[in-house]
C-alpha cells in the first residue's frame, strides 16, 4: 500500500522523524518510539476514530486531531504530549468511565486492560459524574463468548475484526449515542466461526472467553510460545499455564504479541481446543494386557514386556516382523527418531503414517528448485494466488485469513478452482466451480487442452468463464499456486511444471495435521528416507546409523493393517495414530499381532493394544514442527500432565530395554561441546552457565538421551533441506525449510492419501477430547462433510 | 412475498439509481414500513437479501433510526413535538394532554389499536408551534382543546 | 558516712521492689484466661491469623480477584475462582473463591494482602497460635479462615 513511496519528514515533540507518504500519524509515531494511546485504532482494520484517545496537537490545524486518521505530511509539526492533549485524553477517559463499572477485581481483563492502563497513565480515576451507572446483565452469546455490556467502550474493534478480517460479519452496533450496543447476529446469541478474535481484540473486559473465564488472573499465568497442534498451518500460539494438581494446566491460548506467522490470528482450535490436555480420560499410567484385559502396570513392567517381545520377534522374524506407524502430531525429532528406531533397531522399512497430501510428489516436482516452495508468509503480500481444491476457511484458517487480508489490504487477485462453493469465493477475482473429479482435467485445461473444457463446464461455471480465467491467469507473475490433496501424483507434477512458466511463481501443498509435513519430511514412508531420500541413496544415513539399513521398500499403512488382520505381522508399534479407527478394524480382528500403542487416550487402536504407554502431547514437550508450507517452528513445553511422558523418551526407553545404547539413537553429548562448554576442568563453569541460560530460554541442555535438540543436530546434518538458521528458530521465529527432493521421489499410491476433511470444529481423534470444541453449536449443525472419517 | 409485487418491482427499478445497493436501504425500509405498518422479521430477511447485507446489518440500521420500528403501532401514529419552539409554546402540555386523553405513554398503542403516541424531536413546523404530526399529516397551532378535536376527527375516521 | 549513704541507696532501690510487689499484676493470664485467645490481649493493629470476612448478608466478601496473591511477597496465597450461580451464591459479585489457601509456613504477616484487598475481604485477626508438628497442617484452607456465619437474623 505504502511501498516504494517517498519518505515524508515531520516533527513530533521536537523530534525529527520520517515515514513513507501515506502512513498514518499514529503508526509513524509508533515506529519512531513515540506511543500515542488509542482504543479504537487497530493496525490492519478500517479507521473508526471513535474513541478520541489519540488526539494530538498539529500546528496550523484549528483543533486537536485524531492521529489515527491523519496521514503524515511534509513539514508537519506535532505535539503528542502536552497539558492540553493530556487534559483532552483525561476527559475522554472520564466520560468512558461514566458508565464503565468499577469491577476490575472480578473482570477477566483486569491486569491487562487497556482502559485500566490509560486510567493509570492519565489519572482520571476520580469521576465527577454522580449519576447512577447504567447496568445490564452479562450475556452469554455462545459457549465461548460472553458479553458484559456496561464494560464496553464502543471502540468497534470487535465489529471490524469480525467483518473485515474474518469476513463473518456476525457483530454489529445497534441503537445510537449512549444507547449504542454491540449486537450478535442471532439476536441473543452468536453463530459464527467462533474464532474468538473479538475477545482477543477487545481492549477492555466486555467480551470475555468462556474457556478462560474466571480461571485465573493474567499475572498468575506463565506464558509459553509454542505451535498449535491442530491443523497444518502451524500458527504460533502463546499458552497461558497455571499450576494444577497434576502438573501445569493450560488455561488460555492467544497470540497477543503478534509474533509468528499468524500475527494475532487464531481460530477456534488454536484459541480454545487445548483442553484435551486436562481431559479426565487421559491415560495416567501404562496399561499391559493380562488375561485378555488391559490392566494398569508400572513403567518397568510395560517396558520389559515390550522389549522382551520385540527382541523375540526380531530374532524370529527379523525386520519383516514389525510394522511401525508414526504420527502427524508429534515433533520432527520424534518422527525422525521413530524412523531411525524402525530402520536401525527393528531393521524394517515397514513404516508409514496417515498421509494427507502428496508431499513426495511435491518434493520431486520441485527438485532442484527449493526456492519455489511458498512459505505461509508469501501469502501476505503476493499479488496473485491460485487456489486449487481444499477449503482453507475450514481446513487452513490461517491461510484463509492471510488470503483475505492480502485481497483486502493489498488488492491481491485470488483465483479459485473447487468442486464446492467456498466462502473465500467472496474475495475471488475468478471462480471455477468444477466437478469433484475434474481437478486433473482442469490442470490439463490450464496446460492448453481446450477439449476438456466442455467436460469441466457445468451449471456453475461455463466454458467462457473458464477460458477467461485461464487468460487472466496467464498474465500473472509472482503467482502463488496452492493446492489441496485433490491434486496428487501425475496431476501435481503437471501443475508444477505448468506453473514454472510464470516468473516468480511459488507453490504450496496443503496437508492436514500439525506436523503432517514433518512426518513426511522425516521419512515416515516405507520407501523414502528423511528428506524424501530414496532408499537406494541411503549413504549418509547408513553411515550415521552405523547399521545396514533394510534395502527393499516396506509395507505401507494399508498393507500393514491388512497383514496384521491376516495374522502375518507379529508386531506393530503405533505412535500417536489411530489407524484402526480409520480402517474400521474391530476389536479382536487383529491376529497374532503384538500391538504397542503410545497415545494420550484409549483410542480405538489403543483399546486393541497389548501395551499402551501414556504419551505427552505437543503442548507438553519441546522440539520442532514443520507446517504444511515447510516453515519450521520451535515447540516448547507449556502444559504438564503427571504420568505421561513424551514420545521421544518412550522410544528411547524401549530401545534401551532392548539392549540398544541410547547414544546410537540420540547423539547426546556428541559433537555438541561448542554449545555446552566444558563440563570438566577449568572452564567447567561455562557448562553450568550455559545450562542455566538454556533453561531460561526454554531449551533443554543436551545432556540427556531425551533431549530433542541432540536429534535436531542430526536432522540438520543429514536431512536435505533442513539447513536452516538456528538463531532464528530459537528466537521463536519461523524458518523456511526446503525439502525439495534430490531427484525423482518414489511414486506414491494416491489411494493412500486420505484427507482429514476436518472443519473448523473438528480435529480428528484429538478433537473428540476437546470439550470446548464440541460445545459450540456450529460443531453439531451442518457438518459439511458427511463422509468424514475420524483419524489421527 | 412479504411486500406487494408493486413495491418489489419499484425497488428493483430504483436500485440501479443508487451507487451501492445498501445506499437504498433506508428508503426501502420506510416504504416497507408504510406498507406493512412495521418492519417484521420476514421483511428484514427480504430486505437483507435484496441489498445483499446480513440481517444483522439491516437491524443495526433500523435500531439507529427512531422512526423505524419493528413492532406495529396504532393506525394513527400521533407524534408530538416537544423540541424548543413547540416546548416554548406549550408542546409539553399537548403531549401530557394526549397521554391523559389516550391513556398511553411514549411509544405505546391504545388497546383498540387506533392510536399510538410518540414524543418526537423537531418536525420542522416551528413557525406554527406547537405542532403534531399524525402519520404524514401536520396539525398546527394546537391547544389542548384543538388537540381533542384532532383526535376526535381521527377516531371518527377509522 | 558512706555506710549510711549505701544503706540509703539500698533502701531506695528496695522500696521500688517492695512497692511493685503490692501493685496489681500486669502479666496476662495466658493460657488460662477466658475467650478464644485464652486471656492473651493484643493491640488492635496486631497482625495475626487472617480472617475472611462476610458482608451484611452473610455472603463472602472475597471475589477471588487474586490481588492478595499478587501482592504477597512470599507467594503463600493460593486461590481458585469459580462463578456464582443463581442457586449457588457464595459471594456478592460474579465470582467467588472456590479454594483459598494460605500457607502459614511461608506467610510473613506483612499485611500486604489486607492492603491490596479491594473488597476488605481479607483481614488480619488476632489468632497467633500457629504451631504444628506437621508442616502440611499449616496450609490453612478457606473453611478455617472464614468468619463463622453470623447470627441467624442476618442470614439470607
Amino acid at each position: 500500500m505504502v511501498e516504494n513511496t517517498q519518505l515524508v519528514s515531520l516533527t513530533v515533540d521536537g523530534k525529527k522523524i520520517s515515514a513513507p507518504a501515506g502512513t498514518l500519524l499514529i503508526d509513524a509515531c509508533k515506529a519512531s518510539g513515540i506511543e500515542i494511546p488509542s482504543f479504537c485504532y487497530y493496525p490492519g482494520l478500517s479507521l473508526q476514530a471513535a474513541c478520541r484517545m489519540c488526539v494530538v496537537r498539529i500546528d496550523k490545524m484549528p483543533k486537536l486531531q485524531t492521529a489515527c486518521t491523519v496521514p503524515v505530511a511534509e513539514g508537519m509539526v506535532v505535539t503528542s504530549e502536552s497539558d492540553e492533549v493530556r487534559q483532552a485524553r483525561k476527559a475522554t477517559i472520564e466520560i468512558l468511565l461514566g458508565n464503565h463499572p468499577l469491577d476490575c477485581p472480578v473482570c477477566d481483563a483486569g491486569g491487562e486492560c487497556e482502559l485500566q492502563d490509560m486510567t493509570f497513565t492519565y489519572g482520571a480515576a476520580e469521576s465527577r459524574f454522580m449519576e447512577a451507572k447504567a447496568h445490564k446483565e452479562e450475556q452469554q452469546w455462545s459457549p465461548v463468548v460472553f458479553f458484559d455490556r456496561p464494560r464496553c467502550i464502543l471502540c468497534y474493534r470487535c465489529v471490524r475484526v469480525c467483518g473485515e478480517v474474518m469476513d463473518v460479519w456476525a457483530l454489529g452496533v445497534q441503537n445510537r449515542g449512549v444507547n449504542s450496543v454491540i449486537a450478535p447476529n442471532m439476536g441473543d446469541h452468536l453463530e459464527c466461526e467462533e474464532c474468538g478474535q473479538c475477545i482477543d481484540i477487545c481492549p477492555v473486559g466486555a467480551l470475555t472467553s468462556g474457556a478462560y473465564r474466571y480461571k485465573t488472573r493474567p499475572w498468575e499465568m506463565n506464558h509459553v510460545g509454542t505451535v498449535c497442534t491442530h491443523c497444518g498451518d502451524g500458527c504460533k500460539t502463546t499458552l497461558g499455564v497455571r499450576r494444577a494438581d497434576n502438573g501445569m494446566e493450560i488455561v488460555r491460548g492467544d497470540n497477543r504479541d503478534k509474533s509468528g506467522i499468524n500475527g494475532d490470528f487464531l481460530c477456534i482450535k488454536g484459541r480454545y481446543a487445548f483442553d484435551f490436555q486436562q481431559h479426565p480420560d487421559r491415560l495416567k499410567q501404562p496399561l499391559v494386557r493380562k488375561d485378555g484385559k488391559l490392566k494398569p502396570a508400572t513403567w518397568d513392567e510395560a517396558f520389559d514386556t515390550i522389549a522382551k517381545r520385540f527382541n523375540a520377534i526380531r530374532e524370529q522374524h527379523g525386520g519383516a516382523g514389525f510394522g511401525v506407524i508414526g504420527s502427524t502430531r508429534t515433533t520432527n525429532e520424534e518422527n525422525y527418531l521413530l524412523q531411525k528406531f524402525a530402520r536401525s533397531v527393528l531393521g524394517t522399512n515397514n513404516i508409514d503414517h496417515h498421509r494427507t497430501a502428496d508431499y513426495p510428489a511435491f518434493a520431486a516436482a520441485l527438485a532442484g528448485k527449493p526456492e519455489m516452495a511458498a512459505s505461509l508468509r508469501d501469502f501476505e503480500k503476493t499479488p496473485a494466488i491460485l487456489l486449487i481444491g481444499n477449503d482453507p476457511t475450514h481446513q487452513h484458517p490461517m491461510l484463509a485469513t492471510a488470503i483475505r487480508n492480502n485481497v483486502r489490504l493489498h488488492g491481491a487477485k485470488l483465483f479459485i478452482v473447487n468442486h464446492e462453493g467456498l466462502k473465500l469465493r467472496r474475495q475471488s477475482k475468478a471462480y471455477a466451480h468444477i466437478p469433484k473429479d475434474g481437478y486433473g482435467k482442469f490442470i490439463a485445461f490450464l496446460g492448453g487442452d481446450d477439449a476438456v473444457a466442455s467436460a469441466l463446464a457445468n451449471g456453475h461455471t461455463n466454458r467462457e468463464q473458464l477460458m477467461a480465467m485461464r487468460e487472466m491467469l496467464r498474465g500473472e507473475h509472482q503467482l502463488v499456486i496452492v493446492f489441496g490433496a485433490e491434486v496428487r501424483g501425475k496431476d501435481l507434477e503437471t501443475l508444477v511444471k505448468l506453473g514454472m512458466s510464470h516468473t516468480g511463481v511459488k507453490f504450496a501443498c496443503l496437508g492436514d495435521y500439525a506436523n503432517s509435513r514433518g512426518a513426511a519430511d522425516m521419512g515416515l514412508y516405507p520407501d523414502l528416507l528423511p528428506g524424501f531420500t530414496p532408499l537406494a541413496d541411503a549413504g549418509d544415513f547408513a553411515a550415521e546409523y552405523g547399521a545396514s539399513l533394510p534395502k527393499s521398500a516396506g509395507m505401507d499403512l494399508e498393507k500393514m493393517v491388512d497383514a496384521a488382520k491376516a495374522g502375518k505381522l507379529p508386531a506393530m508399534f503405533v505412535v500417536g495414530a489411530n489407524p484402526m479407527a480409520r480402517y474400521n478394524v474391530q476389536l479382536g480382528e487383529l491376529k497374532n499381532c503384538f500391538l504397542v500403542v503410545q497415545d494420550m487416550f484409549l483410542t480405538e487402536t489403543a483399546a486393541m493394544a497389548d501395551v499402551v504407554l501414556p504419551a505427552a502431547n505437543a503442548y507438553e514437550k519441546s522440539g520442532t514442527m514443520t507446517n504444511t508450507y515447510g516453515d519450521l517452528q520451535i515447540v516448547r513445553p507449556a502444559g504438564d500432565f503427571a504420568g505421561a511422558k513424551p514420545d521421544l523418551e518412550l522410544i528411547v526407553r524401549i530401545a534401551d530395554r532392548m539392549g540398544v545404547a541410547p547414544q546410537s539413537l540420540v547423539p547426546f553429548g556428541r559433537g555438541t561441546r561448542a554449545d555446552m562448554g566444558q563440563s570438566r576442568g577449568a572452564q567447567s563453569g561455562e557448562a553450568d552457565r550455559h545450562a542455566i541460560w538454556m533453561v531460561a530460554q526454554g531449551i533443554e541442555p543436551k545432556v540427556s538421551p531425551f533431549d530433542p535438540q541432540a536429534l535436531l543436530d542430526e536432522i540438520q546434518r543429514l536431512v536435505p533441506g533442513y539447513g536452516f538458521s538456528r538463531l532464528n528458530l530459537f528466537a521463536g521465529n519461523d524458518v523456511p525449510t526446503h525439502t525439495a527432493g534430490k531427484g525423482k521421489g518414489a511414486h506414491q499410491d494416491p489411494e493412500l492419501i486420505w484427507p482429514a476433511n476436518d472443519t473448523l470444529f473438528t480435529s480428528g481423534t484429538l478433537g473428540r477430547y476437546s470439550n470446548t470444541l464440541n460445545s459450540v453449536v456450529e460443531a453439531h449443525e451442518g457438518k459439511r462433510y458427511p463422509t468424514q472419517v475420524e483419524t489421527d | 412475498m412479504v411486500i406487494s409485487e408493486k413495491l418489489d418491482r419499484f425497488f428493483t427499478e430504483k436500485m440501479p439509481e443508487y451507487p451501492t445497493k445498501r445506499s437504498f436501504l433506508v428508503p426501502m425500509l420506510l416504504y416497507t414500513q408504510d406498507e406493512l405498518g412495521c418492519l417484521t422479521d420476514e421483511a428484514i430477511a427480504y430486505l437483507a437479501k435484496k441489498t445483499e447485507l446480513t440481517e444483522l446489518e439491516v437491524r443495526n440500521v433500523i435500531s439507529y433510526y427512531s422512526m423505524l420500528r419493528t413492532k406495529p403501532m396504532g393506525k394513527f401514529h400521533v407524534q408530538v413535538c416537544t423540541n424548543i419552539s413547540c416546548q416554548l409554546r406549550g408542546g409539553d402540555e399537548i403531549y401530557e394532554h394526549c397521554k391523559h386523553k389516550l391513556g398511553i405513554g411514549h411509544k405505546q398503542t391504545t388497546a383498540d389499536g387506533v392510536f399510538s403516541l410518540e414524543e418526537v424531536e423537531c418536525i420542522g413546523a416551528c413557525s406554527w408551534a406547537p405542532a403534531v404530526q399524525v402519520n404524514y399529516d401536520f396539525h398546527e397551532n394546537l391547544t389542548p382543546g384543538k388537540m381533542d378535536k384532532v383526535l376526535e376527527d381521527y377516531r371518527n375516521r377509522k | 558516712m558512706s555506710v549510711l549513704k549505701d544503706i540509703g541507696a539500698i533502701a531506695k532501690g528496695m522500696s521500688i521492689t517492695f512497692g511493685e510487689m503490692f501493685q496489681p499484676t500486669v502479666v496476662e493470664n495466658y493460657p488460662d484466661g477466658p475467650g478464644p485467645f485464652k486471656g492473651a490481649k493484643f493491640q488492635e493493629r496486631f497482625r495475626g491469623l487472617h480472617v475472611l470476612q462476610r458482608d451484611e448478608n452473610g455472603l463472602e466478601k472475597c471475589v477471588a480477584c487474586f490481588l492478595c496473591a499478587a501482592a504477597c511477597p512470599s507467594n503463600c496465597i493460593y486461590i481458585e475462582a469459580a462463578e456464582n450461580t443463581e442457586e449457588h451464591r457464595i459471594s456478592g459479585a460474579e465470582r467467588y473463591a472456590k479454594v483459598y489457601n494460605i500457607d502459614y509456613n511461608r506467610c510473613i504477616f506483612c499485611g500486604y494482602c489486607v492492603e491490596a484487598c479491594p473488597t476488605d475481604a481479607i483481614t488480619h485477626g488476632h489468632g497467633f497460635e500457629l504451631a504444628a508438628f506437621n508442616a502440611s497442617n499449616l496450609v490453612y484452607r478457606k473453611e478455617q479462615l472464614l468468619m463463622p456465619t453470623p447470627a441467624p437474623q442476618l442470614q439470607r
